[in-house]
């Protein structure tokens, strides 16, 4: 349905809009099956406490990361685009986790230390059946924050060669706190993966996520603070 | 033997598979999808995916996941040779799909001679939350879930059989089913070890 | 099993390749290997370029005898019969086959009793986790590639040390 732009008063003065003229229809050449099966029809919750074996994950995982070795030519170019894989499955889960949200208490994260809790705890709680090990705040630098998992589900079957050390594959997951940042309207420089596990005997795989908001973030977040919001 | 193999599935999955939740596996196999949808264009072209190209390396993944896959299968159940295809079809249905993707497709469509059958999909977590590009091709074109087919030919290929398989129907092509046609080729032969002198 | 000891342990692929090897060292290597004490454990470079060969040779004899023991198992018992162990008078050798046609392969003293159930843990617990599921590890293992990585090595360790006591 077309509404025009300007409202009909503005005929009293001089016409200076002009009415937008309908979009097309948008028509879909897509076929859907008759049996009710599309994502339309189906409840979004359905799959939300579906299992499926942790195996399989990780073929796939390995599936992913084989795919993206074989096109790199460095370890950081490998977490880069485990990063890049992970970013709009970030975008995505903050969509259905702010959907889920027990219609009550829903709200969306407004502040940084918000937004960080919900990925420590709703978003490793959706991903992983369990909340993140820890979340720090840069004692020097104030836009910087950790997030630390002791035991990455992704690295569970990843036993990493020598001579490429430095590769952390969970940056995958790095990817999907960067998306989520983002999509909630904190962006970020970088979610860098960094392996922590090293002399540690009881958490060899540790693992610190470290999110690094936007100057521009940091500033609204304090003007917010300053005008007492 | 359907009910056997289901029992096996039934009890593997419960006591001695450790989980994850489903949705991660479906995003996680989305985004391979979708890399492959970017990487993979029809020569000359900027962004025209070769939706054929991507079936087949997803196919080839498959195949490499199955390779692997197939150990892990049999560590757990700790199940043997297969008498028969029909024994192999129920062990792929009832206790490898089960076991590693927590469903269990239909076995039917038996050809006569007992070599080929059809795996019906009335689930199929890869495809959950998934619509096809609308581009007037894809849905023509694209396979989305084939890295199955290749699992299943990998995994089959490990334990000495050859064949083929291949989806014949999608409900993401708007086709009332998802069915996948599972052919026996062969039996394949010991390899020998090659002569010394 | 205190006092007991294992020699060597070998892994073969379904292409009849030697994908793994482990030798064990100590007073109570094979006896008429005695002059071969060093470690040549999974396959890393080898004291002398002879003793490599060796290495290699005894893979393709004990795979050569397996090869003929499962073939003479099953003409005499049946399809689905396997060969357990054999025992000469210095060692014994004990086999396990998986469905996908891996072959393990150990040589341990006489004294040692079944070690069916050991093989078939090493197989499931060691390879199928950290070899199969190791996403850097190649799906095929030509000259044994992929398969000696730090948590198979670590584990195969652990898991043997703890069946064989230490010799004191």
């Amino acid at each position: 349905m077309a509404v025009p732009v300007a409202s009909p008063s503005a005929e009293e003065k001089t016409p200076s809009y002009v009415a937008i003229p309908p979009a097309k229809p948008f028509q879909s050449t897509l076929r859907y099956s008759s049996n009710r099966k599309t994502i339309y029809d189906r409840n979004l919750n359905r799959t939300k406490t579906t299992e499926i074996s942790l195996a399989s994950f990780a073929y796939l995982f390995n599936t992913l990361i084989t795919y993206h070795h074989s096109k790199s030519s460095s370890v950081s170019e490998i977490e880069h685009r485990l990063n890049r894989a992970g970013y709009p499955i970030g975008i995505k889960m903050l969509d259905l986790l702010l959907y889920r949200q027990p219609p009550r208490s829903a709200t969306r994260p407004t502040r940084i230390v918000e937004l960080l809790q919900f990925i420590h705890g709703t978003l490793w709680r959706a991903l992983f059946s369990r909340s993140a090990d820890a979340l720090e705040k840069s004692t020097t630098k104030n836009n910087e924050y950790m997030i630390i998992d002791n035991e990455p589900l992704v690295n569970t079957y990843i036993s990493i060669p020598k001579e490429m050390s430095q590769l952390n594959c969970a940056a995958f997951v790095g990817g999907i706190i960067e998306g989520m940042c983002d999509a909630a309207g904190f962006s970020t420089d970088a979610v860098s993966v960094h392996s922590a596990g090293e002399g540690d005997e009881m958490w060899p795989g540790k693992t610190i996520f470290l999110v690094r908001f936007k100057e521009s973030v940091v500033e609204r977040e304090e003007a917010i603070k300053a005008s007492g919001g | 033997m359907a009910t056997k193999a289901a029992r096996i599935g039934e009890e593997v999955w419960k006591s001695r598979v450790d989980k994850i939740n489903a949705e991660v596996v479906t995003l996680t196999y989305g985004t391979i999808v979708a890399q492959l949808c970017r990487d993979l264009t029809v020569p000359n072209t900027i962004n025209k995916t070769d939706y054929n190209a991507v079936n087949k390396e997803l196919d080839r993944m498959g195949y490499n996941m199955g390779l692997r896959l197939i150990e892990d299968f049999l560590a757990k159940t700790g199940t043997g040779q297969c008498s028969n295809f029909r024994e192999t079809a129920e062990m792929i249905s009832k206790v490898g799909f089960k076991v590693f993707i927590n469903i269990t497709p239909n076995v039917s469509n038996w050809s006569k001679d007992s070599d080929s059958f059809h795996l019906v999909f009335e689930e199929n977590p890869l495809a959950d939350f998934v619509e096809l590009p609308d581009d007037g091709r894809a849905q023509d074109e694209l396979w989305y879930s084939n890295i199955l087919c290749g699992v299943i030919r990998g995994a089959m290929e490990m334990v000495q059989m050859q064949i083929e398989a291949r989806f014949v129907s999608d409900v993401l092509r708007g086709d009332d089913t998802t069915e996948m046609r599972v052919t026996l080729i062969r039996i394949i032969e010991d390899e020998m070890p090659p002569d010394d002198e | 099993m205190a006092g007991a000891s294992v020699y060597s342990f070998y892994i073969f692929d379904r292409h009849t390749e030697c994908i793994y090897t482990k030798r064990w060292t100590g007073p109570q290597s094979i006896p008429q290997k005695s002059t071969a004490t060093n470690a040549l454990s999974n396959g890393a470079v080898p004291v002398s370029v002879k003793r490599a060969m060796k290495a290699e040779d005894d893979a393709k004899l004990i795979f050569g005898t397996i090869f003929s023991l499962r073939r003479m198992a099953r003409q005499l018992g049946g399809k689905d019969d396997q060969f357990l162990s054999y025992r000469t008078g210095e060692y014994k050798l004990h086999y396990f086959e998986t469905p996908t046609e891996l072959k393990l392969v150990m040589l341990t003293d006489t004294r040692v009793g079944n070690m069916r159930t050991v093989l078939y843990q090493i197989w499931a617990t060691l390879y199928v986790e950290y070899v199969v599921k190791s996403p850097l590890a190649p799906t095929e293992h030509p000259r044994g590639v992929g398969v000696a990585n730090e948590l198979f090595e670590g584990g195969l360790e652990k898991f043997i040390d703890s069946i064989f006591t230490p010799a004191q």
